[in-house]
């Protein structure tokens, strides 16, 4: 669920990219939800082409995605299927982290899958014609050497699955039964139109998604044209334990090679996630532990991260001890490791519990490091922004999950009683705290109370929703700065220079690192 | 005999004890809560100054005396001689005067986390017995308050609470105790890690619900960022 904004953010990105035109049509989507053409067209008060065209960018670039609903027929009308458009707020936010991405892609693979990456990055998607194209315009060597070189690069990136097929162009979403639907009205009393729109999204992501078989598998050319493909097939599929579906999988490639040709590739952008997870988990255990215990947990997310089947994993697969040891000695760092570190590094790793041990098996607990990197940094913005008192009171209600009242936290925190209620009213004022009154008769007189807790979930909203404004902000005054270097280009000043300089990175590292936080409170 | 004393006749003498055995009553009433003059004034309808000259005599004939009262520190409060006051009017253990001894507290909290540090790992037990073998403080400290120090610490995130294993450094101490390890790798007194946030000038802006992108209060017209962002 997209926060006011975060709502605000995407636009801006889009207007920057794309210009005025594609980010009203964003902006229509993400406000309103799903629609068809023609309410697009009410709302936006744009041409019809006009829409259509911002549609067709929006869609190439992985912003939106087309489906269709599939309606019931009645009274023995024909059933009508409108084609809907839903927004994708998650992959227009990422638009903003490509650098991050192509950072990994440099670290793992070489320079020509870099390359290849980026142009999937910077068109949204490509067919294997057009990135053999893309590179053929930049080389002197032949064609065939080309391609060659262009599909050794694809199958990396397929391995590694930082590349996919792209999803259907619009899929059909089927109406969900009674049960299904009673099922989420209980589950969503609270929050019902909001969970309900985001059920409709991962619906539309799920449909439209090409099978498992299918997403990260590159049919070459000579393959399909020997025999109708019924032969070996180049098997790109990584995942380990999954069974081949030959039936299945030609009777989605039965189309022939023509038609592998116009096949579109893009950005994983759920694996780059992933790996990004794995590094702050990693990057938190660092500031609390010593080299041998990030080497193993290190190790442990390796050795599992292929059989994470979703980036907001819970906990990771249970390994032994033994594979955990075997997984440690490979590595650089590990490779001198003993067997008896490895298990002495595990037990530090249960305090705090970052990994869960039972009956001699180890799985990482990724929520709980999540939830304590998320406290960590909440925690942050209330010392430096209210002080240590109110730290130590709103550490004392986030420990607690429960209704404290005043005295009680005056107490704890060993802070005077008289001037506990001021800083848990300015908390409270600026939602980081909730309050609850209560009144009690008492012998003589009416007593009340006020009693305070932290929700975190309405905290996690409200924190994300600063972090996307202050983004905001500091792209505005990137854009600023930039204005005000344009106009002193002219003036031979070095040390201004110097200055704007410093302010360059000083805003750009400050984006990276807040975008890491926004991660942390959003994608992890 | 002086010209100088003039002594109050017999009538008027009665009176005023009279008055001043009845203010009397209502403090000793209170026992350990005492009265304030509010309160003595709502329990016998006797005029303020009357009641003002009764405390005062009382004060000087040691029958009453003046405590702090932490509740209502603009008023004051009066006990009968024979009680001493709850720490509901005292705060407790760690009010002094009506107010929190916060370098009392200070002194402890630090003496603590350098315990707990040089044990690396300890328990309440522990950490209380090492107070006392070095007298930090001349009065005796219950578990209570030894426990109410330590969890302070835990809040400001210096100690973290954990359970023992029973294995490795945890050998001396029985399995699912609760025990204490200062946190990471900083000295007494450090700030935890800078968050993302928190390290720009949004992060700590008291106006950020007011700032808007074209607004008066906006990045490009921040004083904050102004400040930071001056080389």
């Amino acid at each position: 669920m997209a926060t006011q904004y975060g709502i605000k953010c995407a636009v801006n990105l889009i207007t920057a990219h794309f210009g005025d035109l594609v980010a009203k049509v964003c902006e229509c989507l993400l406000r309103k939800g799903p629609l068809t053409l023609q309410a697009t067209v009410r709302f936006t008060e744009l041409t019809s082409s006009q829409v259509k065209n911002c549609l067709l960018v929006l869609i190439q670039h992985n912003c939106v995605q087309a489906f269709t609903l599939e309606q019931s027929v009645e009274h023995g009308d024909a059933a009508k299927a409108n084609t809907q458009y839903i927004a994708l707020f998650d992959n227009i936010i990422h638009r903003w982290r490509f650098s991050k991405f192509l950072n990994i892609v440099s670290q793992n693979l070489d320079k020509q899958c870099v390359d290849l990456l980026e142009a999937l990055l910077q068109h949204g998607r490509l067919t294997l014609k057009q990135m053999s194209d893309r590179a053929k315009s930049g080389q002197n060597e032949g064609d065939d050497v080309i391609l060659d070189a262009v599909q050794e690069a694809i199958i990396k990136l397929l391995n590694a699955h930082f590349i996919e097929r792209c999803p259907a162009s619009e899929p059909v979403l089927t109406n969900p039964t009674k049960q299904e639907l009673a099922a989420r009205k209980r589950a969503a009393k609270s929050a019902k139109i909001v969970q309900e729109q985001e059920t409709l999204e991962q619906r539309v992501v799920e449909a439209a998604a090409p099978s498992e078989a299918l997403r990260f598998l590159l049919v070459t050319q000579t393959e399909l044209a020997a025999d109708g493909g019924k032969d070996e097939i180049d098997s790109s599929i990584v995942t380990p334990g999954e069974k081949r579906k030959r039936d299945a999988l030609e009777s989605e490639t039965e189309y022939g090679a023509a038609d592998e040709q116009v096949v579109l590739w893009r950005a994983n952008f759920e694996e780059f996630i992933r790996h990004l997870r794995h590094k702050a988990c990693i990057e938190n255990v660092k500031t609390r532990l010593d080299d041998g215990a990030v080497t193993v947990l290190k190790a442990m997310m390796e050795a599992t991260r292929s059989t994470e089947k979703k980036v907001k994993t819970e906990n990771s697969v249970p390994l032994s001890l033994s594979s955990i040891y075997e997984e440690v000695i490979k590595s650089e760092e590990g490779r001198n490791i003993t067997f008896d570190r490895v298990r002495a590094s595990l037990i530090q790793l249960s305090c705090p519990p970052f990994v869960k041990a039972d009956n001699e098996s180890y799985s990482i607990d990724f929520k709980k490091i999540i939830e304590l990197a998320q406290n960590e940094e909440a925690e942050s913005i209330v010392l430096k922004r209210y002080g240590k008192d109110a730290y130590r009171m709103f550490r004392l209600l986030s420990n607690s999950g429960h209704l404290l009242e005043t005295d009680k936290i005056a107490d704890a925190t060993f802070v005077e009683k008289k001037e506990t209620p001021k800083i848990l009213y300015k908390l409270w004022k600026d939602d980081y705290l909730q309050m609850e009154k209560l009144q009690v008769t008492g012998a003589k007189r009416l007593q009340q109370f006020l009693l305070w807790k932290v929700n975190k979930n309405i905290l996690r909203e409200h924190v994300l929703d600063e972090m996307f404004h202050a983004a905001l902000n500091l792209s505005q005054r990137v854009a600023f700065e930039s204005e005000q270097e344009k106009e002193m280009l002219n003036i031979p000043k070095d040390k201004l220079r110097d200055r704007l300089r410093k302010v360059a990175l000083l805003l750009g590292s400050s984006q990276m690192k807040l975008d890491d936080a926004i991660m942390l409170f959003h994608d992890f | 005999m002086s010209a100088k004393r003039k002594r109050p006749g017999p009538a008027s003498d009665s009176v005023v004890t009279e008055h001043e055995k009845m203010v009397h009553e209502v403090i000793r009433s209170k026992k350990d809560m005492g009265a304030s003059q509010w309160e003595m004034k709502r329990e016998i309808n006797v005029a303020d100054n009357i009641i003002t000259k009764c405390i005062k005599s009382l004060l000087s004939k040691n029958l009453i005396k003046e405590v702090k009262s932490i509740q209502n520190r603009g008023r004051k409060h009066y006990m009968s001689a024979e009680f001493e006051p709850s720490s509901e009017i005292t705060g407790g253990a760690w009010y002094v005067e009506g107010s929190l001894d916060t370098e009392f507290i200070n002194v402890l909290k630090e003496q603590c986390w350098r315990k707990i540090y040089g044990m690396k790992v300890a328990t309440l037990e522990g950490i209380a017995d090492a107070l006392k073998r070095s007298n930090v403080s001349q009065i005796e400290l219950s578990k209570q308050q030894v426990e109410e120090i330590v969890n302070a610490l835990v809040l400001d995130n210096q100690v973290m609470e954990v359970k023992s294993t029973g294995t490795g450094e945890f050998a001396s101490i029985p399995v699912g105790k609760v025990c204490y390890k200062c946190i990471g790798k900083r000295g007494y007194g450090g700030e935890p890690k800078l968050g993302a946030l928190a390290s720009i000038p949004c992060g700590v802006c008291p106006q950020i619900s007011r700032c808007t992108p074209d607004g008066i209060i906006s990045p490009i017209t921040c004083a904050y960022y102004q400040k930071w962002l001056d080389f």
